[in-house]
């Protein structure tokens, strides 16, 4: 009766339903539920201890009056544009390095993945101590070096952000290099072939061959690690907490600060929606970049 | 009836009230058998040994303590939203004394005061120094009830001050013996005389990383300007020339005395760069005090002083006090309320307080702090009692939105530090916030 009943549930399209049922199940829960509840949210006052009332937009209009927070989103923007620029080209370069068989080879690229192995947050706190400005290796040799750091790279306003730029890329260009690497893995042979015969040089066929076909891949990586770049946070948190100042407050950071701290739920809600539609918005642009004919797309 | 089975039948019921007698006192020796209670503790000194402590408490009452040790902002974060969404994660919480005002007026946890006057002869309350009951007061309510006593003073390097060299060329420059300082402007003689970055030595630091850990270090300096964040009257007066004075000299600090590094420095950084001879003095808080005679992490035993922090001409010193009180989560049921009051009134007995002054407690008793066994170990506890005694419990309000005042300052005062804004824009900017969370 029951190998019967079974049958019957997975009989037809009823048994792709069930196949997704769990996963939709979960994303109801965890994804729609909690974005609906912040955009209900977002037109109340509402702090955590206190009664809630409806003020329509006017959280919104206050975060255009906010100057805090719109830094925090040009900070957000300076972070994501350096962080992941710099992992694309690294991880670009790296990959290319990497593009070639042996035990050696296997062995680099299993190596290369150890710091995505890592907690953010808890590189962020080993980071943090080797930028201690009195007691971290990294200030400590680059003062040997005679490279005037001021009072430290993560407490001077001018290289805080560089500081944690830095960390990012880090633990987040093997990531790019794995995604690279194999996009290179799968590139046909016969272009490269035709090319060689024709006597294009090694840096043609990267410029002519490798760029266009890879530009998928690339794609894809980019918008990956820029949602997740636009995220950030624990790293952030465990070395200079959004200082000195306000040089490192990210929109998460932020959102921290007035939800969790201030308790102002209504209004974290507000600066929280806002970087969900910038979010959206950066992965319309990048599919528009990506397939668009006109950019030369798929 | 045969007679042997009346015997049987006695034995049997002498047997079964034995037994039951047996149980009954196994059940009151261990009431809370089964419970287990979580508490959320600041990663102070003190929670190390919390956690051992949470650990032996079952075996006297059964009930099993768990501790999580937690830093200032994720313990804040953890609790209050806990207690806002009534999940009920932590049965008990370490509360800082300036959160008794916020946890009072949102009943977040319990009001000990009926359980107080009840087991008033258990709890020896006259025994519990009379400042220790800010820890947890507001309005005639007590939420927390007093765990670990602070003691704010000014702490410095006595070896250097009593240096004999240090008197003669401290003279030399400023026409007056070297001592410790009375006034501010003392403070910045001898604080720029033992600036000496070439030789690694700084005169003065203090915490100055965003957030409550530069807060409150400038709230201090505040109090010693006579400033305040509130006057009696309820007007926030943060900007006023007292508190801007007070800013000034605080920046004077990271930009002339303190170790480069201090403007990212919370409290374990500050008291490193202590402990390792780097700085000569600090306003710090007197549970570090047992961590500088410490040979495995001082290099500064035997050479620190506590003292009186100055303050400018026409302010009376006031003698900070602060620390943690333990509350109980309002929202767990009654039964586990008892639980974690047994808990409460166990580890601030006399004996436990004393076990845990041993292990880096901090002191609620007057018992405690004239221990003769203690005295023999810690001398500075006579300065502690002193310091006690004369404690000042509103030295930092203890206001229902002290939290959002901490923050607002907290970035703020880091703004300033860090040349961000001058200390007059931080201020003004810190007014207008604050005045802000009141118009609501």
């Amino acid at each position: 009766m029951l190998v019967g009943w079974t049958k019957r549930c997975f009989k037809g399209k009823r048994s792709l339903f069930l196949f997704i049922l769990p996963i939709t199940l979960y994303m109801v829960v965890f994804f729609l539920y909690p974005v609906i509840y912040g955009i209900f949210i977002s037109f109340y006052d509402y702090s955590l201890g206190s009664p809630r009332t409806f003020i329509g937009l006017q959280n919104y209009v206050l975060l255009t009056h906010d100057n805090q927070s719109i830094n925090s989103l040009f900070t957000t923007a300076i972070f994501v544009a350096s962080a992941v620029l710099s992992q694309l080209v690294l991880g670009l370069g790296i990959a290319l390095l990497l593009n070639y068989e042996g035990k050696t080879m296997n062995i680099i690229r299993t190596g290369i993945l150890l710091p995505t192995v890592f907690t953010p947050l808890v590189g962020g706190l080993v980071w943090k101590a080797l930028y201690h400005p009195d007691l971290g290796l990294i200030t400590y040799y680059l003062q040997a070096l005679g490279i005037n750091i001021g009072r430290g790279l993560t407490v001077e306003r001018s290289t805080a952000l560089f500081s944690v730029v830095l960390v990012d890329i880090w633990q987040w260009t093997p990531l790019m290099v794995i995604i690279i690497l194999a996009g290179l893995k799968s590139l046909p042979r016969e272009p490269y072939e035709a090319g060689m015969v024709d006597g294009a040089s090694s840096w043609h066929l990267f410029q002519y061959i490798t760029l266009p076909l890879l530009r998928p891949i690339l794609g894809v990586a980019l918008l990956i690690r820029s949602l997740d770049a636009m995220k950030i946070f624990d790293i952030i948190w465990a070395i200079t907490g959004g200082g000195p100042g306000t040089a490192t407050t990210v929109t998460n950071l932020r959102i921290y600060e007035v939800g969790v701290q201030h308790l102002r739920i209504g209004y974290a809600s507000a600066l929280s929606n806002v970087l969900l539609v910038l979010g959206v918005i950066t992965g319309v642009l990048f599919f528009h970049f990506l397939y668009s004919k006109k950019y030369g797309g798929m | 009836m045969k007679p042997w089975k009346k015997l049987v039948g006695l034995l049997l019921i002498v047997c079964f009230t034995m037994v039951s007698i047996t149980l009954l006192g196994i059940t009151q020796e261990k009431p809370y058998k089964g419970t287990v209670l979580r508490l959320a503790s600041m990663a102070d000194q003190y929670a190390d040994y919390l956690k051992v402590l949470g650990e032996k408490f079952e075996e006297v009452s059964g009930a099993k303590v768990e501790v999580d040790i937690l830093g200032y902002t994720e313990l804040y974060a953890k609790i209050t939203s806990d207690y806002a969404t009534d999940t009920k994660l932590y049965d008990l919480a370490t509360v800082d004394i300036v959160w008794s005002g916020g946890f009072a007026q949102k009943k977040w946890t319990v009001d000990l005061t009926p359980l107080i006057l009840r087991d008033y002869v258990e709890l020896d309350v006259p025994d519990i120094l009379p400042v220790m009951w800010t820890q947890g007061s507001w309005e005639g309510k007590q939420v927390a009830f007093p765990m670990a006593g602070y003691a704010n003073s000014l702490i410095y390097r006595k070896d250097l001050f009593d240096d004999p060299e240090e008197k003669v060329a401290f003279k030399a420059e400023y026409g007056y013996e070297l001592r410790l300082p009375r006034t501010m402007d003392e403070m910045r003689d001898v604080a720029t005389f033992f600036t000496r970055p070439d030789e690694n030595l700084f005169g003065l630091v203090a915490n100055g990383a965003r957030g409550p850990a530069v807060a409150q270090d400038w709230m201090e300096y505040m109090r010693a300007f006579g400033g305040q964040i509130v006057d009696e009257e309820g007007n926030v007066v943060v900007n006023s020339p007292e508190c801007l004075a007070a800013l000034e000299f605080f920046v004077d600090i990271f930009d002339k005395w303190a170790p480069p590094g201090a403007i990212g420095y919370w409290w374990d950084d500050r008291e490193t760069t202590y402990r390792i001879g780097q700085s000569i003095m600090q306003s710090s808080w007197s549970i570090a005090r047992a961590g500088y005679e410490d040979p495995a992490i001082s290099l500064v035993f035997g050479k620190t002083a506590m003292g009186v922090t100055p303050t400018v001409p026409g302010v009376l010193p006031r003698l900070g006090f602060g620390g943690w009180g333990i509350g109980i989560n309002a929202d767990i049921d009654p039964e586990r309320q008892a639980a974690a009051w047994a808990f409460i009134k166990w580890i601030t007995t006399p004996e436990i307080q004393k076990e845990w002054m041993l292990h880096d407690g901090a002191p609620i008793r007057l018992s405690t702090l004239l221990d003769p066994e203690l005295n023999a170990k810690m001398p500075w506890l006579s300065t502690m009692l002193k310091l006690f005694i004369h404690g000042d419990g509103e030295y930092r309000p203890r206001l229902p939105e002290y939290s959002q005042i901490q923050s607002i300052l907290g970035l703020c005062v880091n703004q300033a530090i860090t040349h961000e804004l001058t200390p007059k824009e931080a201020l003004d900017k810190a007014a207008e916030e604050i005045k802000a969370l009141y118009s609501k």
